[in-house]
């Protein structure tokens, strides 16, 4: 039998409460091992499609399927999803490397975890993440310590941790100027073919989806305008205009 | 010159307040110029009698105030032992809503009664003597600090919940692993100032025979031993001193260097 698509969405409808539609018809399919960017102007639903898609929304119309099951109640926990929020959500007071050790948490047990003992292993694992992404010499600094550029290379670290076989990630690289951008969005790639994980992940900048991106789908006024292979994007279907 | 009355409303409230607080201080006799004025006298009289302060009550006074430091400091921490699983229970972030209510309901009883009202029940129900007060100071303190803990804990950033609750973190690891890092050093500090409360709260506990210096001083007040007054006075300024002092020094040393 065919692995599951880490992720199929059909049709998906979302409003906030006593709103207007945000999402209106939606559907996204990622092959496994893609890396899908999600595009669009400002308030087109691309943070809501990924909160849906993370299991923290549940639309009011349409489903969804991750990792071969349908989502419901408590699905956002499952641990071999990763999700990635706009502003990263590291816990300040914690170091990086207690940061990363966070996204091992779905799979301990026994307390000993909660006096900050932790498996030998995972704890080189986590080490071996920073390395990779290049902040290992950061591990001990606290979060509120380190830069942007370092901050956003915790959390990709943490959702890794997981051992995911899908990262959902909101704005990650929105925030770095554009080598950087490039240098972390490579770094990610790499560990993702590398573990067969697969990315969907909110993007801007149109050079960094066509230098990364498998596929890309762009939304406009909550339905979508573009969905097909990454290379094809044009800025005139960013921008709407005719082509 | 020409005058614009921008600030209406602004204007009104304070007339209004002005209003209130005449009425409130001639009700309570502050135009009273001849009772006023006994006071004074009064203030003399006292400070005539009390000085020297009577030096020979040290050991007895010097006894009951370290009474009163265990009373304070046991109170403290046994009301934070209780208030911090209340204040986890009392947050939405973490806990079902009948929960939440239950646990809100329970330090707003808890917070509704002063130390001392508190301090005279527990004298009724395990005698006098400082058990009674260390009790009072204990449930006075779950009431204080379970409210501000549920509302510290309401207060840590919802996309650092949701992203811990993305990697499968239960209610558990997010109260050890995000609730308690995020808020350890406001947690620490409104500790230091119940502690500082307690500590001032403690001297006058006495008052109603829950042991401690306020025992004493109720004493020499009936008494009309003045200079013993004084002495015991003194040592509770000097405590209460000692207290803030120490407490500057561990926000200086822990909190504040650790932002």
């Amino acid at each position: 039998m065919d692995a599951p698509w880490p992720v199929r969405a059909r049709d998906l409808w979302f409003a906030y409460r006593g709103e207007e539609w945000v999402l209106k018809g939606v559907g996204l399919e990622a092959p496994a091992g893609a890396f899908v960017a999600i595009m669009g102007p400002s308030g087109a639903g691309k943070s809501t499609l990924l909160r849906l898609l993370a299991g923290l929304l549940r639309p009011q119309r349409g489903s969804i399927e991750v990792l071969g099951q349908p989502l419901g109640n408590g699905a956002s926990s499952r641990p071999s999803v990763g999700y990635i929020p706009q502003q990263l959500g590291l816990v300040r007071n914690m170091s990086a490397l207690e940061n990363v050790l966070m996204g091992a948490l779905g799979r301990l047990r026994g307390p000993a975890h909660y006096l900050g003992l932790f498996p030998r292993a995972e704890a080189e694992h986590a080490r071996s993440l920073l390395e990779t992404l290049g902040i290992g010499h950061k591990a001990r600094e606290k979060a509120y310590q380190l830069s942007g550029g370092e901050r956003q290379r915790v959390a990709i670290a943490r959702a890794l941790m997981q051992r995911p076989r899908l990262v959902l990630a909101d704005e990650l690289v929105s925030d770095l100027d554009l080598p950087r951008a490039a240098e972390v969005l490579s770094v990610m790639r790499r560990m993702g073919e590398a573990q067969g994980v697969t990315f969907v992940v909110n993007m801007h900048e149109l050079p960094l989806v066509h230098e990364f991106a498998d596929l890309a789908m762009v939304l406009r006024e909550g339905q979508v305008a573009y969905w097909g292979p990454a290379r094809s994007v044009t800025w005139a279907e960013l921008e709407g205009a005719p082509t | 010159m020409r005058w614009e009355l921008v600030g209406k409303r602004d204007l009104l409230l304070w007339l209004a307040g002005a209003v209130l607080l005449t009425l409130a201080l001639q009700h309570l006799g502050f135009f009273d110029a001849e009772r006023l004025g006994r006071g004074a006298a009064n203030l003399v009289t006292f400070a005539r009698d009390a000085v020297p302060p009577d030096l020979g009550v040290l050991p007895l006074a010097g006894r009951a105030l370290w009474e009163t430091v265990q009373m304070a400091f046991a109170g403290t921490l046994l009301g934070f032992l209780v208030a911090l699983p209340l204040g986890l229970m009392g947050a939405r972030v973490l806990a079902p809503l009948p929960l939440v209510l239950l646990a809100r309901l329970a330090v707003a009883v808890a917070r509704t009664v002063p130390a001392l009202l508190w301090a005279v029940l527990f004298v009724i129900l395990v005698g006098l003597g400082p058990l009674a007060g260390t009790l009072g100071l204990a449930l006075y303190t779950v009431g204080y600090l379970g409210k501000l803990y549920a509302e510290l804990f309401e207060g840590v950033d919802p996309e650092v919940v949701e992203a811990m609750r993305g990697v499968g973190a239960s209610r558990l690891h997010l109260a050890r692993f995000v609730l308690w890092p995020e808020s350890a050093n406001a947690i620490i500090s409104q500790l230091l100032f119940m502690l500082e409360y307690n500590v001032r709260a403690s001297s006058i506990l006495g008052f109603a025979g829950a042991g401690g210096i306020g025992f004493y001083v109720n004493i020499y007040l009936q008494t009309l031993e003045y200079t013993r007054l004084a002495t015991l006075l003194l040592l509770v300024l000097a405590l209460t001193l000692a207290m803030d002092v120490f407490s500057a020094w561990v926000r200086g040393r822990y909190l504040l260097a650790g932002r």
